[in-house]
């Protein structure tokens, strides 16, 4: 029993020493200040080619002896317990798939087989993108900005997938006034109106991982690219613009001038039409004689002719008594004796008398111009059929069926009968010693000739 | 009697020590927020399913009995992964591809860092695993080995 026990206190006593610290120098050579001497720092890149990963590892201080140095992780591996890292120069890395990536490893320096210095570490937390390629820029006329486009190889891994990217842009001329602009996608707008004009840009992108699980370092710049910003041009227009703005200037100015061209004449009379004068729709329906003849009613164009105003329809014995009178109108002075003279000759001249009905005295009266025969011709007398007149029973002015006829001055041809429906009587001189007289419309009372009979015989 | 209290004294309690572990099979799942899973994990087991889809074509519906047996009920998520975890281990073979492997280790070892659990190996357990070998328990472990995962992430987030 004694030795049982003893054998107990024994074997505590060798758990106690054998589990002692780690990384106890045996040679007691190195102390715990002396572990601060070669710090180091690492960085992971996932899927680096393929499935394959890297971790480098390097000294802080580049002035270090690195000769008999070694760098191993342990822990966190896939099969294996520890692995040796391979050295290039002053680096040192390693290649392989086997990092679980999940829990911390352990990064020792090694210095002839034994660890000087160790760092705990997650290969997670280390990550360090690859940096982004292929960034352009192209210049979008109608946006007026410039878009940039780059790309990362990160798009086709499975782990480190979401990374926020930083575009950093500047004036070339301007070397330390870099702006600076974060994305988690792989596309940017620039509007123009934000950079100078006609300068020319340099711009170059780098990104580090936005993960909730993966986290580390940014990785190093793009290759930059280089782009000019365009003049600013305020009166460039568009040529198709332009074209329509000038065929619409040209089509606005010629509707005006012709606007005011036809004014007058086509377009006033559609818009405020004006109301007829009579005078005028009459000269224009009335009908042209064949024989150049000149309607008018204007009292000038009758300076030349013989009117004698009738005061209306007056009774034999008025009528007598005018005629008895001597007092005519000088025009028809000569007028008068020729029919005097022509009464009491056997022989009977063809004339032609006028008849004037009273409305017509002061208004318009028939024109009867010098030479023409017109509305205003007058009865033809007869003379062939002196009797006829003799049947009358007077001398003198000739009297019908009670109106007075005064001889009126016609030498030219025999006229045409014109038929009218009150007011004016014709005589047909080519049917001589036959007197043609037309009535005025059925009764003496339509003797008066208005406007619109005028316009509705046309 | 100084021999009898002697042995009481120096042999019954490391004893004890030693017995407790057997007794408690409570296991701890260090990443219940899901992290690891869903970044490490998962992608594996993706991999592994859709590396195995192809060579699974006759496998058979009715599911192994060890499943019956140890199924992830509720409070036992842990210690079935870590069964699962286990018995991946016997699946790494020579005959299959690197990347096969390593997929393969990463979630077995990968479940196993984050199950702080140390139960005890019956020996009826390890004579079950050793026969099922086949792809089709592989593929049908891996599927349950996904749905106890989920369980305990939504069971996490309604927490």
């Amino acid at each position: 029993m004694m030795i049982l026990g003893t054998a107990f206190g024994m074997v505590f006593y060798l758990l106690q020493v054998v589990s002692g610290e780690s990384g106890y120098a045996q040679n007691g050579d190195f102390d715990d200040a002396e572990l601060d001497d070669y710090p180091f720092s690492c960085y992971s890149q996932l899927e680096v080619d393929g499935s394959q990963h890297l971790l480098t590892c390097t000294f802080d201080d580049p002035d270090v002896n690195s000769t008999n140095l070694e760098f191993e992780i342990c822990g966190a591996l896939l099969d294996v317990k520890c692995l040796t890292f391979n050295k290039m120069q002053e680096m040192y890395f390693i290649r392989t798939k086997k990092f679980l990536l999940i829990g911390d490893s352990e990064i020792c320096v090694k210095l002839k087989g034994k660890k000087i210095t160790c760092r705990k570490m997650n290969v997670v937390k280390i990550v360090k993108p690859e940096a982004p390629f292929d960034i352009r820029v192209i210049y979008r006329e109608g946006a007026n900005d410039f878009l940039v486009t780059f790309n990362t190889s990160h798009l086709q891994k499975k782990y480190v997938k979401e990374l926020l990217h930083e575009v950093a842009y500047h004036q070339e001329k301007h070397e330390n006034d870099w702006m600076h602009v974060n994305l988690s996608s792989t596309k940017l707008a620039l509007l123009q109106r934000k950079l100078q004009p006609d300068a020319m840009y340099e711009i170059k992108v780098r990104s580090i991982p936005n993960h909730d699980y993966f986290e580390g370092f940014w990785s190093e710049w793009s290759p930059s690219f280089h782009f000019r910003t365009p003049e600013i041009t305020g009166g460039k227009m568009d040529p198709i613009l332009l074209t329509i703005s000038i065929l619409s200037f040209f089509s606005v100015s010629l509707m005006v001038i012709l606007a005011c061209a036809l004014w007058k004449k086509r377009i006033k009379p559609i818009v405020w039409p004006s109301l007829p004068d009579h005078k005028k729709t009459l000269e224009q329906l009335c009908k042209k004689p064949k024989k150049n003849l000149n309607v008018s009613f204007n009292p000038e164009s009758f300076l030349d002719c013989q009117i004698h105003k009738v005061d209306g329809i007056q009774a034999r014995d008025e009528a007598e008594g005018f005629l008895q009178d001597t007092s005519l109108p000088q025009p028809d002075e000569s007028e008068k004796q020729r029919l005097v003279g022509g009464v009491q000759s056997p022989t009977w001249p063809s004339e032609h008398a006028v008849i004037t009905p009273k409305t017509f005295r002061g208004d318009s009266p028939l024109g009867c111009l010098a030479g023409n025969v017109s509305m205003c011709e007058a009865l033809v007398l007869p003379s062939s059929r002196p009797p006829d007149f003799r049947d009358g029973g007077k001398n003198g002015p000739h009297v019908y069926q009670g109106l007075l006829l005064v001889p009126g001055t016609t030498n030219g041809p025999g006229p045409t009968p014109f038929p009218f429906q009150s007011g004016i009587l014709t005589l047909n001189p080519a049917a001589q010693g036959q007197p043609i007289l037309t009535s005025l419309g059925s009764s003496q009372e339509e003797a008066y000739v208005t406007m619109s009979s005028f316009y509705q015989n046309q | 009697m100084f021999h009898v209290s002697f042995r009481y004294i120096f042999g019954i309690p490391p004893l004890i020590l030693v017995l407790l572990p057997v007794a408690s099979s409570d296991c701890d799942i260090e990443g219940k927020d899901g992290r690891e899973y869903q970044h490490i994990l998962m992608i594996s087991i993706n991999y592994l399913l859709d590396t195995m889809i192809k060579n699974r074509t006759n496998c058979p519906n009715n599911e192994p009995n060890v499943f019956k047996k140890h199924a992830c009920d509720d409070n036992k998520e842990a210690v079935f992964l870590y069964r699962a975890a286990h018995k991946l281990k016997h699946f790494v073979k020579v005959n299959n591809s690197e990347e096969f492997n390593l997929h393969l280790s990463r979630v077995s070892q990968g479940m196993l860092q984050l199950l702080n659990c140390t139960p005890k190996e019956d020996s009826k357990s390890l004579k079950e695993q050793r026969k099922q070998k086949s792809l089709c328990f592989l593929g049908i472990l891996l599927q349950k080995i996904k749905t106890c995962w989920n369980k305990i992430l939504r069971g996490s987030k309604e927490h």
